[in-house]
């Protein structure tokens, strides 16, 4: 389809090339890139006092990454984020998988509903819990009805309720993600599987579930890369030990000010973050190839 | 056959569980929106469109209102115009430039949000443009760049070259072809970029907050400073407004175009 272009000149194609992208690279290079940068240099700058630096080239603020404190908590993070992986990618894979082998009508409708609560601000989505977990609320005056708790008192914040919301937040954009992929399943395997004596409960863990190793490992990085910082659930549904290195970079850069100590914990948990997803990514190529 | 009804009966239940955990905090929201007391219940004692009228005469939220529909419509427009470019180069040049330049315009939504927000509100304050509607606007069009990236993406590679190839051999020139083959097979892409991108600078309320939370306050951002206050009613309005918009924009997506293959289905769908 290139012969065309090909046709027209090399010098043609390339001075049109570079007027096609002189736009979009001015954006990226301004407000893509400039900014990570800024960021990267901030981190090794020298604190003033305030909320002000100088520019410079020290690990003040690495050294201070090793804080007993903010390593708790970021490892209290990371085992959050990988819960919460696991639990979404495991609710959201079978449900995926139905969605996909249901009727247009039904697979349109179940689009648009998961597309809308994708959309919904997680600022809603914790209030909503908030009403939700209630002393006054529904689910209160359910476990009063059925004896299960004697007082009526609100469900949060605890690790359950964050949980719950982390999971909920992450639910919609998992099973979007893991649709194209599921879409693409042939019907024959599980069918073969089934002729061959396994129920479809074994078709589906040991004929489905391995074709589709590498994009379920991508959607459970991805899960954990955005958990791991959730700020608002951390701060609202959970108590003060759970709150999340997202809670504590915020806190670092707007209430004590300390911008280059915020940048450098950006960068570590960026960093971190990098590292993990690569190692996924190791996982699924080493198990997809053998 | 008898496991045929089985499995046919536990995939109702188990995407009617699903169903319902993603439902229930929407409703419980919407509910108590129609509370005709200050009280935070569900189900409300009793009925009323009070907080509705407080809300939609209520200066303030309405002036967050503004700001946030500007913001997000900003956003979309430049995402998408920074967006189409890389994408039409990847695809009918094969630009490597333009593919590693798409890399990188991909790479600011893979941040965290909260790493998103400190990093554009250490960038503002370094080009002394603090607190200003534009800010948010661009930033949020930087942090959602992905999305139009990859939907135009997919959207020209869904292009048969054939029909390309068709058009030129018929005697139409560049241009032509582009109009008759590549715009129709792109509108659907494009309204969907445009919408995805909307929604979600809508919603953000992370990098909005830390940009310019103080003097461009958004819809996210007074529900998110009552959430640490207080309740008031009226959250509960401005929730069902988002709900609403949500669904409305990619309920009308779904009947302009074709949302399975939108969303990234390939295999025909039967009816």
């Amino acid at each position: 389809m290139t012969d065309g272009a090909a046709a027209s000149g090399a010098a043609g194609r390339g001075r049109g090339l570079a007027l096609v992208l002189a736009l979009p690279g001015a954006f990226l290079a301004a407000f893509c890139v400039t900014p990570v940068l800024l960021l990267v240099q901030i981190s090794l700058a020298h604190r003033d006092a305030g909320a002000f630096w100088s520019a410079g080239l020290e690990l003040t603020q690495y050294r201070q990454l090793a804080d007993p404190v903010f390593l708790r908590v970021a490892a209290f993070s990371l085992s959050l984020a990988a819960a919460t992986a696991l639990l979404t990618v495991g609710c959201a894979f079978p449900a995926a998988y139905f969605i996909s082998r249901m009727r247009r009508r039904a697979q349109v409708a179940w689009l648009v509903f998961l597309l809308g609560a994708l959309s919904l601000s997680e600022t809603l989505i914790v209030f909503a819990f908030q009403v939700l977990l209630s002393s006054g609320g529904v689910l209160v005056k359910a476990l009063l009805g059925l004896g299960l708790i004697d007082t009526p008192r609100a469900l949060y914040p605890n690790l359950a309720a964050l949980l719950a919301c982390l999971v909920y937040l992450a639910l919609p954009y998992v099973i979007l993600f893991l649709y194209p992929a599921v879409s693409q399943l042939d019907e024959e395997m599980p069918q073969a599987a089934a002729t061959l004596g396994a129920s479809p409960l074994g078709a589906f863990l040991r004929v489905t579930t391995p074709i589709l190793r590498g994009p379920l490992l991508t959607a459970a990085a991805l899960v954990a890369v955005f958990t791991v910082s959730s700020y608002l659930a951390a701060l609202v549904l959970g108590r003060p030990e759970q709150w999340t290195v997202g809670v504590r970079l915020s806190n670092t850069a707007l209430d004590a000010g300390d911008m280059p100590l915020a940048a450098a914990q950006a960068v570590a948990l960026v960093a971190v973050l990098a590292l993990l997803a690569a190692g996924v990514r190791g996982l699924g190529r080493a198990r997809r190839t053998p | 056959m008898r496991h045929d009804w089985l499995a046919a009966a536990g995939r109702r239940i188990y995407l009617a569980l699903v169903a319902a955990f993603i439902a229930a905090p929407l409703i419980v929201v919407a509910g108590v929106s129609l509370n005709a007391t200050r009280r935070m219940r569900f189900p409300p004692d009793a009925l009323g469109l009070g907080w509705y009228a407080a809300f939609f005469g209520d200066p303030q939220w309405m002036e967050a209102l503004r700001a946030s529909l500007l913001i997000a419509a900003l956003a979309a427009l430049l995402a998408v115009v920074v967006a189409l470019p890389l994408a039409y180069a990847a695809w009918r040049y094969r630009s490597r430039g333009a593919r590693v330049l798409a890399g990188v315009g991909s790479m600011v939504f893979l941040l965290p949000a909260v790493v998103t927000a400190v990093m554009f509100s250490a960038f503002w304050s370094a080009v002394a443009h603090v607190g200003h509607l534009e800010n948010v606007a661009i930033s949020h069009a930087a942090m959602f760049l992905g999305i139009p990236l990859s939907l135009l993406a997919a959207g020209f590679s869904s292009i048969d070259p054939v029909l390309l190839e068709a058009a030129r051999t018929l005697g139409a020139r560049e241009a032509d072809a582009v109009r008759m083959v590549v715009r129709p097979a792109m509108t659907p892409y494009l309204i969907c970029a445009l919408a995805y991108v909307f929604v979600l600078s809508l919603n953000e309320y992370l990098v909005a907050y830390l940009v310019a939370g103080f003097s461009v306050p958004t819809l996210p951002i007074r529900i998110f400073t009552n959430l640490r206050t207080g309740y008031e009613p009226t959250m509960c309005v401005a929730a069902v407004l988002f709900m609403a918009v949500g669904f409305c924009t990619f309920g009308l997506i779904a009947r302009l175009g074709d949302l399975p293959r939108l969303m990234g289905r390939q295999r025909p769908l039967r009816d």
